[in-house]
C-alpha cells in the first residue's frame, strides 16, 4: 500500500517521541489483560509500536523525505489495525513501562490514524457515529428510555442548579441499578441538582474517541458544555470513569477553552457529603467486599481514595483488596469499546476478576463502573465461580 | 586491509548520522505542530526523578528489582568500560580519564556477567513472551566485544601504541597504519557495527521519562482542587 499522508499526522508530538523511546523491553507484557488471556506476541503493546515505528518509517523518515513517501506492507497494517483495536486501552503497559510511555492515549490516537486510512474501526464500532448522530447514544436506543425505566420516582430534578448529573449511556441503558443509585445517593445528600432532559444529554463522546472516530465529538461537546452552562451548572456529578475522563481531559480541548463547571466523579461527590455529614450511612453490611478499580478512574484521572472512604464509612464492611490495585489496577475486559467486538477476551478477563474475588473471599465484588458493571455481569452467566456484583453507589444507596 | 577498514569506520560514522538525523527529522516535524494538549506543569521533583529514572532506572526497579539490578549493573559497567577507552581518543589524556582506568577494567570483568544475568532473567521469564530481535542481536554483540576486549587484555594484547595512533589518525582525518593484529581488527569492526546501530531510544527516553513524571505528578489536579 502506497501512503498518501504522514502516520504521524493524528499524533500529538510528544507522543511521536513515545513511540521512539520505546525500548522493546517487554516488561509491559506482565501486565497486559489481553496477554493474561492469551499470549499473542503480536498484539503485545511494544510489537505494535515495532510495527507503526515501521509505518512512520516509511512516510516521515530520511529516504521518504528524499525519495517520496514509502511502501507499506498491506499485511502489517493489517494486524497493527487488528492489534490496536482488540486492545482494551486500559494504560497497565503504560503504567508499568520503564520508559513511562503514556499509551491510555496513545492506543486511542494510533486508531484514529487507522479510521483516517479508512482500516478502522472493526465491525459494530462502525456503527457508532450514526447510532450516536441519529438517537444521541451508542446504542441507538429512543431517549424516551434513557431515564424512564430507572429513575427514582421520589427523585425531583431542579430546572437549574449548581449541581448536575450526567447519567451517562452505557448507566442509562446497560448498568441501570448504577444509575439509580447515584441519583439516590445525590437525592439523598439533601443538595438540588440538575440533569439536562432525556433527549439532551447525549453521548459524552467517549466511544467515539476511544475508536478513533473523531468527526462528531466537537459538536456533541458543545452541546452538553452548552446545555450545562444554560442551567448555572458549577459542578457536573458523573459515575461512568470513561465519561469523567472525556470530560476533565478533552472536552476542554474540543469546547476550546476551560470548562466552566468542574467535574466530579459520583464517589468524591459522596465522600464530601459523607464527610460534611450530609449524607450519612444509617445500616451496616458485615461483608467481606473487594474494590476493583476502573482503569479510565485510577489511571485516567486519579480518583483512587474516594470510593475507598466511602466504603470504609460503612459499618461492619471490610474492605479486600486485588493483587493489582490503584493505580496497578487490572482490566476487567471491558474498556476500549473491544467487549463489543472480542467478546471473548471481554468475557476471559471479567472472570479472571471473579476468581480474584473469589479467591480472596470476598462476599461481594464492588464495581465503580458501567461497562465492568455490563460486563463482569456478562461473565458470570454459566462460571463455575459465583459472587455477588454490586455497584458501589447502588450499595450506598441501600444502606442510607 | 588499512584502507578497508577506515572507509568502513567512516562508513559507520556517516550510518550513526543518517540514523540520527532520520529521526531527528521525524522528531522535529512532530514538534513543529501544535499540540491541544496542556502540557503538565514542570517542577524540581519531576527533574530530580527524572535524573533518577534516566541514570538508576528507578522505574525498572519498581516494575521488576531483579532485571533492574541485571540491566543497571549491565549498563554501568558497559559506561565504564567505554570511559575507559576514552584513552585512546584523547591526546593527552585528561586526569579524570585516567582515573576511571582502574574502575574501567573492573568493570570490564563485570560486563559479561551482567550481560549474562540479563540474558538469564530475560530467559526464565515465562510470562514474557515478547523477544525483539534488534535487541537481543545488539546484546550480543556487546557480549562478544566485550569478551574479546577481556581476552586481549588478558591474553592476546594488541600494541596499545599502534592502537592509538590508529584511532587518533582517523579522528584526525590523517590515517595511520592498521594494528597488525586479527582479534583488535574484530573487537575494532565489532564496536563500528555497535555504533552505527545505536539504538535511538537512548535520545528520547529521557524526555519520555519526564514527561511521565510530570504527568503523574500533575493526576491529581485533573480531578481534585488544589
Amino acid at each position: 500500500m502506497t501512503n498518501k499522508r504522514s502516520f504521524s499526522h493524528e499524533l500529538l508530538p510528544r507522543q511521536v517521541l513515545e513511540i521512539d523511546a520505546c525500548t522493546q523491553c517487554g516488561e509491559c507484557l506482565k501486565h497486559c489483560p489481553i496477554q493474561d488471556v492469551h499470549k499473542n506476541p503480536l498484539i503485545a503493546p511494544p510489537e505494535k509500536i515495532r510495527m507503526f515505528r515501521e509505518f512512520l518509517r516509511s512516510t516521515d523518515g530520511l529516504k521518504a523525505q528524499l525519495f517520496g513517501l514509502g511502501h507499506v506492507d498491506p499485511k502489517l497494517l493489517e494486524d497493527f489495525t487488528k492489534a490496536v483495536y482488540e486492545c482494551t486501552t486500559c494504560g497497565a503497559c503504560g503504567q508499568n513501562c520503564p520508559v513511562g510511555i503514556f499509551t491510555q492515549r496513545l492506543w486511542p490516537m494510533l486508531r484514529k490514524e487507522m479510521v483516517k486510512r479508512g482500516l478502522g474501526p472493526i465491525g459494530v464500532q462502525a456503527n457508532l457515529p450514526k447510532a450516536i448522530a441519529d438517537s444521541g447514544n451508542p446504542y441507538d436506543k429512543p431517549a424516551k428510555e434513557r431515564y424512564a425505566p430507572w429513575f427514582p420516582e421520589q427523585v425531583r430534578i431542579e430546572e437549574r442548579s449548581s449541581i448536575a448529573y450526567y447519567a451517562g449511556c452505557t448507566g442509562a441503558y446497560e448498568a441501570q441499578p448504577m444509575v439509580r443509585g447515584d441519583v439516590l445517593v445525590m437525592h439523598a445528600a439533601g443538595e438540588p441538582f440538575t440533569m439536562l432532559p432525556p433527549e439532551e444529554e447525549v453521548c459524552c463522546g467517549f466511544p467515539l474517541f476511544i475508536t478513533g472516530q473523531h468527526d462528531l465529538l466537537k459538536d456533541l461537546v458543545l452541546r452538553l458544555v452548552e446545555g450545562y452552562r444554560a442551567r448555572d451548572v458549577k459542578t457536573l456529578v458523573c459515575s461512568c470513569p470513561c465519561c469523567v475522563n472525556i470530560m476533565s481531559r478533552d472536552w476542554p480541548i474540543f469546547y476550546g477553552k476551560p470548562l466552566p463547571f468542574k467535574i466530579r466523579h459520583i464517589t468524591q461527590y459522596a465522600a464530601d457529603a459523607l464527610l460534611s455529614g450530609k449524607l450519612k450511612i444509617k445500616s451496616s453490611l458485615n461483608e467481606s467486599v473487594i474494590y476493583h478499580d476502573p482503569c479510565y478512574l485510577s489511571r485516567g484521572v486519579g480518583v483512587i481514595e474516594e470510593p475507598r472512604a466511602v466504603l470504609r464509612s460503612i459499618p461492619g464492611l471490610k474492605l479486600l483488596e486485588f493483587d493489582r490495585h490503584g493505580l496497578n489496577s487490572r482490566c476487567c475486559g471491558s474498556g476500549g469499546a473491544a467487549r463489543k467486538v472480542f467478546h471473548e477476551n471481554a468475557i476471559a478477563m471479567g472472570r479472571q476478576t471473579i476468581d480474584e474475588a473469589v479467591a480472596k473471599k470476598a462476599d461481594r465484588l464492588i464495581l465503580g463502573c458501567p461497562a465492568c458493571y455490563a460486563k463482569v455481569n456478562e461473565a458470570m452467566v454459566g462460571h463455575t465461580n459465583q459472587v455477588k456484583i454490586t455497584d458501589i453507589m447502588e450499595l450506598v444507596s441501600g444502606l442510607i | 586491509m588499512t584502507i578497508v577498514v577506515i572507509t568502513a569506520v567512516y562508513a559507520a560514522y556517516i550510518v550513526f548520522w543518517a540514523r540520527f538525523l532520520m529521526h531527528a527529522l521525524v522528531w522535529w516535524r512532530a514538534v513543529q505542530r501544535s499540540s491541544p494538549e496542556v502540557p503538565a506543569p514542570s517542577s524540581i521533583k519531576a527533574c530530580a526523578l527524572t535524573f533518577l529514572d534516566s541514570v538508576l532506572f528507578a522505574r525498572l526497579f519498581r516494575v521488576d528489582p531483579a532485571l533492574w539490578f541485571a540491566e543497571w549493573s549491565f549498563h554501568a559497567s558497559l559506561l565504564l568500560v567505554l570511559l575507559r577507552h576514552l584513552r585512546y581518543f584523547l591526546d593527552p589524556v585528561p586526569a579524570w580519564v585516567w582515573a576511571v582506568q582502574t574502575p574501567g577494567l573492573i568493570a570490564g570483568f563485570l560486563l559479561p556477567f551482567t550481560l549474562g544475568l540479563v540474558f538469564a532473567i530475560r530467559s526464565s521469564r515465562r510470562d514474557e513472551q515478547y523477544t525483539s530481535r534488534p535487541n537481543m542481536i545488539l546484546l550480543l554483540l556487546v557480549l562478544l566485544l566485550s569478551v574479546k576486549g577481556l581476552v586481549m587484555n588478558l591474553w592476546l594484547r594488541p600494541n596499545l601504541v599502534d592502537v592509538k595512533l590508529f584511532v587518533l589518525g582517523i579522528l584526525r582525518l590523517d590515517p595511520s597504519p592498521l594494528p597488525a593484529q586479527g582479534l583488535f581488527l574484530i573487537h575494532f569492526a565489532m564496536a563500528l557495527l555497535l555504533f552505527a546501530f545505536i539504538p535511538t531510544h537512548i535520545f528520547t527516553a529521557p524526555i519520555v521519562m519526564m514527561e511521565a513524571r510530570k504527568r503523574q505528578q500533575a493526576l491529581r489536579l485533573v480531578m481534585h482542587d488544589e
